[in-house]
């Protein structure tokens, strides 16, 4: 660290003399939320699967965001009020597993803090401890080598730092060392990790929100990300719907080899003039540039980029037209969703496309929450669908291993008698909703839903987004992969390829029926050409094409 | 007192049952393409299951008409019969039952008509235990109808949503179900309403479901397999069922295609099965 810095010395000296209250806790809030958000693309980027999903960093962005909305605000000095409010924010704001975690983190802090007037060194402890606590009981089968270590070795760091020193500043430095550490364990403690040869993704965010409030603390910038290259390999380009900005409407990539060593820190020092969104990738010599800049600047990267060495490739893209197009596809017609009366059972579910979206409404759900594998919805969006039916019996579909917590979370903070049924695939969840009576008991029907989870094989086929050796599968990036009930099993050059392998392996021979949802990606043609070869391969077996309309995934496929 | 037992052929009476009870039998009428088929004649139901789903015009289904029910009470009292009991097809289904009630208005006092709320062998059932007790009065007999109609459970998965959507006999919230996706809907006949328990969808987790059901009801005194054409699959279901269940399973099981009048409103490839609880589960 850089602590024999003069400026930073006279900062920490104002800091240690100003009370440690509400206001100041809310300015260490702000300055984590936008040190991960600088980050943000680094954390995505520790993806362990090669697939589009639910970014934890960007999940954790979004979570953090809320809270600092509910306290942006606030007057309270009080810091244990204050911290019950950033807890309430959090709570609501909580989208996907690592998301949620963050919440609970969030809400054993505040527990460590209730009826404190300013921070102490015994209170930050008490504090840190609380948080770990709350966050470990809040996972069913805690496991190790995720955000829930790293939350437990900045306990230990405080508790440990302690003895040496009471002061909350160098507490909190300590709580940082000790987390970046934690984080680089955690290939050691899971394997998954290790295989794929990333971090932690949500240990890594949870560090970056520390660290974002020590260098708030020190006085540094928290608006650049640390001038890093990654991988070419790791650059997560296509994942997820892109985060479009306000007048950044084009976005640009360009390939280059430079001329001799390539001055990092000036080279972001001039993309940051031009605009946003900033990734540099590299691999054998060649790099990769990524940023988002409005249409004046479109042509000034590449202009650039040029002077610095020879371009091999240039991309451009509209964004704003693109988002334009997915809003029309999303909008479509209006459901027909079932109509619940007081006393009987609604079901909302979670639905990655308008065509699942129109057949989850076919089997009488009441009310459906857009997202999926991309776009994990958080704990107010799902809480949001039910609260207003006028029934108070309420079974939630995640549809999604990623959204069962913030369902969870839904159901622990209304009054409504809620139970999830944790389906992990659209699959599942349709098995569910067939096993749906609202006139039923809740409980006994929860159980009935939750027992025909098993019914079905779920298949995912979408496009890989880096290349991994996982699970015995090796992938290059762009390939069509295949997963099987969660697992990769399977990489192929074409969506045909793929599917049929994906069949082999689910045993469809032995099966009844294939269903092949869609993606928005793939033409009725296309789809129905491949349904025609499956239905060669597999002429016993019952084949039904439905339009699922889902993005990134070109196909969803259940087997029974 | 002697009474005679009246059905109509949707109570689907086994011919060798029918014979031994002197039970009289109505026929309803079944059309298909225009030609009209006395429940039973003309067309066996093997064939008729085996073409149905292939039918272009969707067969429809008449109840007897007011002039063979006189004409069957009529029959009975010539040969010394002192009183009937007319039991039949659930009235929220078919006309059936009011039109035997208005038939026995030309008898006043001699013919009692009662709705079985069932059909096929749910119905069957209770003609059964009102003929077997028919010789002691019409108390008894009465009596042995209630006894079962209390532990009657009727259930079919069906193979298709098609028929039912159809045949317009079923509540919207039942015929609406699935809509997009192909699905087998698993149907309860209570009380002569049709209410939806679900939906699978494939054959191996509708005989899941069945079999669930069925195991639900034991102990059992009488059980009739219903099958709309599935041979096969339902002696499959009952060797499962019978090794699975063996002595709550009584000793006697029907097994039956069910009639066509019913059947067309059902679809092909449908299973299911009517139950009398014993005294014991109830």
């Amino acid at each position: 660290m850089v602590l024999e810095s003069p400026d930073i010395q006279k900062r920490l000296e104002k800091f240690r003399k100003a009370p440690m209250d509400g206001q100041a806790l809310k300015r260490l809030v702000e300055a984590g939320l936008t040190w991960l958000r600088t980050n943000q693309q680094t954390v995505n980027a520790l993806n362990v699967f090669p697939v589009p999903d639910g970014d934890t960093g960007t999940n954790m962005v979004l979570t953090m965001q809320s809270a600092y909305n509910e306290v942006s605000n606030l007057g309270h000095r009080n810091i244990g009020e204050m911290a019950a409010a950033v807890s309430q924010g959090a709570l609501m704001g909580a989208r996907g597993n690592s998301g949620v975690i963050l919440s609970q983190l969030w809400r054993g802090f505040s527990r460590g803090l209730q009826g404190k007037e300013v921070l102490d060194g015994p209170s930050l402890v008490k504090a840190f401890a609380e948080a770990r606590d709350t966050a470990y009981k809040g996972v069913v089968r805690p496991v190790e080598g995720t955000i829930l270590t790293v939350a437990k070795d900045v306990a230990a760091a405080a508790e440990a730092g302690f003895q040496f020193t009471q002061d909350p500043i160098e507490l909190l430095e300590r709580v940082v060392k000790a987390a970046d550490e934690s984080v680089q364990r955690t290939p050691e403690l899971l394997p998954v990790l290790k295989q794929a040869g990333v971090v932690d993704s949500g240990g890594k965010g949870l560090f970056f929100i520390l660290e974002g409030m020590l260098r708030h603390i020190y006085g540094l910038p928290l608006d650049t990300p640390l001038v890093s290259v990654q991988p070419l390999s790791a650059m997560n380009l296509e994942s997820a719907m892109e985060e479009v900005e306000e007048g950044q409407d084009f976005e640009v990539v360009v390939d280059f080899y430079p001329q001799g060593e390539l001055d990092l820190q000036s080279f972001y020092g001039r993309l940051e003039e031009m605009g946003t969104s900033i990734q540099v990738g590299e691999g054998d010599g060649m790099y990769r540039m990524h940023i988002h800049v409005p249409l004046e600047n479109r042509y000034r990267p590449i202009d650039y980029i040029m002077e610095l060495g020879t371009i091999t490739k240039v991309a451009m893209e509209n964004l704003v037209a693109q988002m334009d197009e997915i809003d029309q596809r999303t909008r479509g017609d209006k459901l027909e969703l079932a109509n619940i009366e007081p006393g009987q059972i609604a079901v909302v579910t979670v639905s990655p496309g308008p065509g699942l979206s129109r057949i989850f409404a076919s089997l009488g759900v009441a009310a459906i929450v857009e997202g999926g594998q991309t776009m994990n919805p958080s704990t107010q969006e799902i809480l949001a669908a039910f609260e207003n039916l006028p029934t108070d019996k309420v079974i939630i579909l995640p549809n999604n291993k990623n959204i069962v917590m913030a369902a969870n979370q839904a159901k622990e903070v209304t009054v409504k008698e809620v139970i999830v049924v944790p389906s992990r695939t659209v699959p599942q969840g349709l098995a569910a909703m067939l096993a749906l009576d609202p006139n039923g008991e809740l409980e006994a029907v929860a159980k009935k839903m939750n027992k025909s989870l098993t019914l079905v094989k779920s298949g995912e086929v979408t496009i890989a987004t880096r290349s991994v050796e996982i699970d015995g599968v090796n992938v290059e990036k762009g390939q069509v992969i295949a997963l099987l009930d969660g697992k990769l099993v399977c990489s192929a050059a074409s969506a045909e390829e793929a599917v049929l392998c994906l069949l082999e392996k689910a045993d469809a021979a032995q099966q009844e029926l294939i269903t092949l949802f869609y993606g928005e990606d793939l033409t009725i043609t296309e789809a129905n050409r491949i349904a025609d070869k499956v239905r060669e391969v597999y002429p016993r077996q019952e084949i039904e094409v439905q339009d699922g309309g889902q993005p990134h995934y070109l196909f969803i496929i259940s087997v029974e | 007192m002697k009474i005679g037992i009246v059905t109509d052929s949707t109570s689907d009476l086994p011919e060798d049952l029918i014979e031994k009870f002197g039970v009289e039998v109505v026929p309803t009428l079944l059309i298909i393409e225009g030609k009209e088929y006395a429940d039973g004649k003309g067309i066996s139901r093997e064939t008729f299951y085996a073409q149905l789903p292939g039918m272009k015009v969707f067969p429809t289904t008449a109840a007897p008409s007011l002039g063979e029910f006189s004409a069957c009470y009529r029959h009975l009292f010539e040969r010394g019969y002192d009183h009937i009991l007319s039991i039949h097809a659930a009235a929220q289904l078919t006309t059936t039952v009011n039109i035997a009630r208005q038939a026995a208005m030309d008898f006043p006092g001699q013919v009692t008509v009662v709705d079985s709320g069932s059909l096929s062998l749910g119905a069957g059932f209770q003609v059964l235990a009102a003929a077997e007790v028919a010789e002691k009065g019409l108390q008894a007999a009465l009596e042995a109808v209630r006894w079962v109609q209390e532990r009657l459970r009727v259930y079919a998965a069906l193979d298709t949503m098609k028929n039912l959507r159809r045949s317009g006999r079923v509540p919207g919230a039942v015929a609406a179900l699935g809509g997009l996706l192909s699905i087998k809907p698993v149907i309860e006949l209570a009380s002569g309403v049709v209410k939806a328990l679900g939906a699978v969808r494939t054959t191996e987790q509708a005989n899941e479901r069945l079999s669930s059901l069925l195991r639900s009801c034991a102990p059992l005194e009488r059980l009739a397999i219903l099958h709309t054409g599935a041979e096969t699959r339902a002696r499959a279901f009952l060797k499962r069922m019978m090794e699975e269940m063996g002595r709550s399973l009584p000793r006697d099981i029907l097994m039956l295609n069910v009639t066509p009048v019913i059947g067309t409103h059902l679809g092909a490839n449908g299973l299911g099965f009517a139950a009398v609880q014993s005294l014991l589960a109830a």
